[in-house]
């Protein structure tokens, strides 16, 4: 009886969004950013992008939240367009951006209550989220200093932090240990990696480790296109794996 | 609707939060404090020599009862002072709205909005409504010496109201007009430029009138700012000229808020 219930339970909580790019394709001029890229994530997977700088990695993400529109192809996030129901995807996305791109003025408190507002919590449930993203990130201690006094690896703690306010099914990280030390980045993996199987993690990165450590499965970007796609183990296990970034063998097909 | 303006209202506050957090903003108010006092009391210095001219017997006397019409503290003092503050407000107001959507581009916190709840229409609403908050107190600060000519001169409470009115619509016209130019640029610097060139332009197109005809000029006054605020610097509400101001308001707005889809198709 009790293991029907804990199973009932299992079934109805949220295992995170599923994401589903058809050939898209992000041109900016003449330069092609994103080269008909088509995968999917599953819901509850971890999927972590690699590839050099400027390899189409973020442009990736920012067509699953809609920052950018797509010059041909589609992304969907839960079955739902980023272009034509650009509210209800935000809904269901946390993004973990650089920590530059922080309101420097703002207290630490002060920040996460606004992201917390723009994320349509309010009152009591605010209150709620901010104190437990203070309390989970561990930012206690330096809630009420400005975001822009902060080390870059708090900094980082309070980006975490709200993205993980409105608790989204889909969780988006760009380069989210970049510029941090050893002790920080394993600290930003150990919380991402509490996530794998509830949540569903989209992860850009060009550290081969972190991919290793977080993913599900990895693709591999190259000038735009999708050189290689599959479990992690298979993608990065054969080989030393930075050829992947120059010489990659074709994607695999399917999913 | 109730989400609406749960996620209008958090961006609101911290527009205001980031704008008051800052020295810039009283640095601003205390300014606009100072030039005006300034202005008030070398207008206040003339009208009394006027004053001085006319009661002593170098001129053959007048009775203070008797002076003539225009020898008065509304047309020595509050009406140039008014016309000074509207082209104040020109000076002014791009250095208040120049870092608006300029500063979170540059800085890359615009993604963080535009992959909220938030809509763009609702981004552009509430950083005019943080401007204009901040515009109506600026004004409030401004008004404190001219309103104490009112209060001398006779001129009523009303009159007064008329002319805060006619400056917070300048205000808000110029405060649209400059976050349509900062949210067309990353640029602090091209967005106070942009803003100041549109508002110069558009502020009075009278000097054209002699190189056009006369329906041209017409029309050019009609679209001028400054032939609609004198109205109200008489104490005269009018419908037209608040319309007029709600127009250029709403195509400004339209068009930063046209700015924000563009920068989705870059």
């Amino acid at each position: 009886m009790q293991q029907e219930a804990s199973d009932a339970r299992r079934a109805t909580a949220p295992t995170g969004a599923r994401v589903e790019a058809r050939d898209l394709t992000r041109r900016f001029g003449e330069r092609t950013a994103l080269d008909a890229v088509s995968l999917t994530i599953a819901p509850g997977e971890t999927l972590a992008l690699l590839g050099a700088n400027g390899a189409g990695k973020t442009t990736f993400i920012r067509l699953v939240t809609g920052f950018l529109l797509p010059s041909a192809g589609e992304v969907f996030v839960d079955g739902l367009s980023p272009v034509r129901e650009p509210e209800a995807v935000h809904a269901r996305i946390g993004y973990v951006m650089e920590t530059s791109r922080l309101y420097p003025d703002l207290g630490v408190r002060a920040f996460l209550r606004f992201a917390a507002g723009i994320r349509g919590l309010a009152g009591a449930a605010r209150e709620a989220a901010v104190e437990r993203a203070v309390a989970r990130f561990d930012l206690a201690s330096v809630a009420g200093r400005r975001v822009g006094n902060l080390s870059k690896g708090y900094q980082q703690r309070v980006s975490l932090a709200q993205a993980f306010l409105h608790d989204p099914p889909l969780l988006i990280a760009d380069e989210p240990s970049s510029g941090l030390d050893p002790l920080q980045r394993h600290e930003v993996r150990e919380t991402l990696n509490a996530l794998r199987g509830r949540r569903t993690l989209l992860l850009c990165t060009h550290d081969l480790a972190e991919a290793r450590a977080l993913a599900d499965r990895v693709g591999v970007l190259r000038e735009g296109r999708l050189v290689a796609l599959g479990a992690t183990e298979d993608v990065l296990g054969a080989g030393d794996p930075l050829t992947l970034f120059h010489h990659a063998p074709a994607p695999e097909t399917g999913r | 609707m109730r989400r609406r303006l749960i996620v209008l209202g958090a961006l609101l506050r911290k527009e205001l939060l980031v704008l008051f957090g800052a020295p810039m903003a009283y640095l601003t108010l205390a300014l606009v404090g100072l030039i005006t006092a300034l202005l008030f009391f070398d207008h206040l210095r003339v009208f009394n020599q006027i004053l001085f001219v006319y009661t002593s017997n170098a001129t053959g006397g007048f009775e203070l009862g008797t002076l003539p019409e225009r020898v008065s503290l509304q047309d020595q003092v509050f009406l140039p002072l008014m016309e000074q503050l509207s082209v104040t407000l020109i000076g002014l107001v791009p250095l208040v709205t120049m870092r608006v959507f300029a500063e979170e581009r540059a800085r890359g916190t615009d993604e963080l909005l535009l992959t909220s709840r938030l809509s763009p229409a609702q981004i552009v609403a509430a950083k005019f409504l943080a401007t204009g908050f901040f515009l109506a107190l600026l004004l409030g600060v401004a008004l404190i010496y001219p309103a104490t000519s009112v209060l001398r001169s006779g001129l009523g409470w009303r009159h007064l109201a008329a002319v805060y009115v006619g400056l917070l619509a300048i205000g808000l016209a110029l405060g649209a007009i400059g976050l349509a130019c900062s949210a067309f640029s990353r640029n602090q610097l091209v967005a106070a430029v942009s803003a100041y060139a549109a508002a110069f332009t558009l502020y009075d197109l009278g000097w054209l009138n002699p190189f056009v005809s006369d329906r041209v000029a017409r029309a050019l006054d009609a679209i001028s700012l400054q032939p609609r605020f004198a109205g109200f610097a008489e104490g005269i509400v009018s419908f037209g000229d608040l319309a007029y101001f709600a127009g250029v308001i709403a195509v400004s707005v339209a068009l930063a808020r046209l700015a924000l889809d563009l920068g989705k198709v870059r």
